[in-house]
């Protein structure tokens, strides 16, 4: 059996390409409009997200044939905000400009439907290893999108990348680039483009 | 019935497991937190004032340059030089603003304003965090009233020049800095009568 028939393969690479969790399930796109306008902010909320996925990944998946079916959902909600206020605090303990940065986001990480959706498809049915590779994957699949999204609408929105200056002094920042509607634009093209690359078909 | 004696259990127990988990945490990052806290403050103080320093000696030069004294509900902060400054705190457009004023020892012109939390658009009404527009309240009368104007309007000592695209949240700065100024200035001034 070659690597590429893995089950460990297979999941992998579903989850940071073929059922990518932001272009081709849809999902998570609140916090991907919110949190990518600067590089920074992206890669923290990007690490926010994987860190919470894959713990919960590992409780879910260790406790799949204890949870009670009638009760799994309260069960992913309880076990994901604990995930969630403690990346809150530990980010206010130790990243405060972060913190002050991404700020009312941390928290609804919570809601973020790619942790739940992963939960309830994956790791309430699969073993602890794979469930593992599982959210790794979407969490850096979701991760390498907002940093992506994040590096056009920084650069053009506040003429910087990671803080640093990249843009020449006569430079005009698109303030649009750094609201609401610069997201909306960039997300949509970025999802336009990967799922025509990925050959993904409208239902 | 025993199916759902077990769902009960199940989510007692994990939700105290949890629980005491948080607690934990809570117990280990909340005295981190507020150093945290406190350090911005301080920070924000030094920067207030105009003194120099780094984030290792913050502590050290704060407690050498700056007094702290609580005059009934309201904290002020002394320099050497007998400037004051005080924290500020109100509603912005569209979320809390919080900063730090200083005003010279006449009491009379802004030494300096640093925000320290704001929630306004970014690019636009955010930009009151910038430097740039924070250095234009340096040196302004504070009476009658301060005024935060269109841009390139301020004429008098008292008037501040705004930012294009965010005329509302100059207004709520400006009704927040002098309600602020209100409230300390009185006690200040109770401080000199007797």
């Amino acid at each position: 059996m070659s690597i590429k028939n893995s089950e460990a393969y297979q999941t992998l690479a579903n989850g940071l390409w073929r059922d990518h969790p932001i272009f081709s399930m849809v999902l998570g796109i609140c916090s991907a409009l919110a949190v990518s306008n600067k590089v920074e902010n992206a890669i923290a909320m990007g690490a926010g997200v994987t860190f919470v996925l894959v713990a919960t990944a590992i409780i879910i998946s260790l406790l799949r044939s204890l949870i009670p079916m009638r009760v799994r959902i309260i069960t992913f909600m309880i076990v994901i905000s604990t995930f969630v206020i403690i990346v809150d605090r530990f980010l206010k303990a130790f990243f405060p400009s972060i913190s002050t940065a991404i700020g009312p986001y941390v928290g609804l990480i919570i809601t973020n439907c790619i942790i739940m959706g992963r939960a309830e498809a994956f790791y309430i049915q699969n073993k602890p290893s794979l469930s593992i590779i599982d959210a790794f994957a979407n969490g850096i699949g979701y991760t390498y999108t907002l940093v992506t999204i994040a590096a056009i609408r920084e650069v053009l929105g506040f003429g910087t990348l990671m803080g640093f200056r990249v843009m020449p002094a006569g430079w005009t920042n698109w303030v649009i680039m750094s609201m609401a509607p610069g997201a909306f634009f960039i997300l949509s093209v970025f999802i336009w483009l990967t799922r025509t690359i990925a050959k993904i078909e409208s239902p | 019935m025993k199916d759902k004696l077990l769902m009960i259990v199940f989510v007692l127990v994990l939700g105290s497991i949890l629980t005491a988990s948080l607690l934990a945490v809570n117990d280990y990052t909340n005295p981190i937190i507020q150093t945290n806290n406190l350090r911005t403050v301080k920070s924000s103080i030094l920067v207030a004032f105009g003194i120099p320093f780094n984030e290792e000696n913050l502590d050290d030069i704060f407690s050498k340059n700056v007094k702290e004294e609580l005059k009934g509900a309201a904290t002020l902060y002394y320099s050497k030089t007998g400037d004051v400054a005080f924290e500020i705190a109100g509603s912005g457009l569209w979320g809390p603003i919080e900063g730090v004023l200083s005003l010279k020892h006449n009491l009379k012109t802004i030494k300096n304003l640093v925000i320290i939390h704001q929630e306004e658009t970014p690019g636009l009404g955010g930009r009151i965090s910038e430097k740039e527009f924070l250095n234009r309240f340096k040196g302004k009368a504070i009476y009658p009233k301060l005024e935060i104007v269109a841009p390139g309007k301020a004429l008098n000592d008292n008037q501040v020049d705004g930012i294009t695209g965010a005329t509302m949240s100059g207004k709520a700065l400006e009704a927040l800095l002098n309600s602020e100024i209100k409230k300390y200035t009185s006690v200040l001034s109770e401080d000199t009568g007797q």
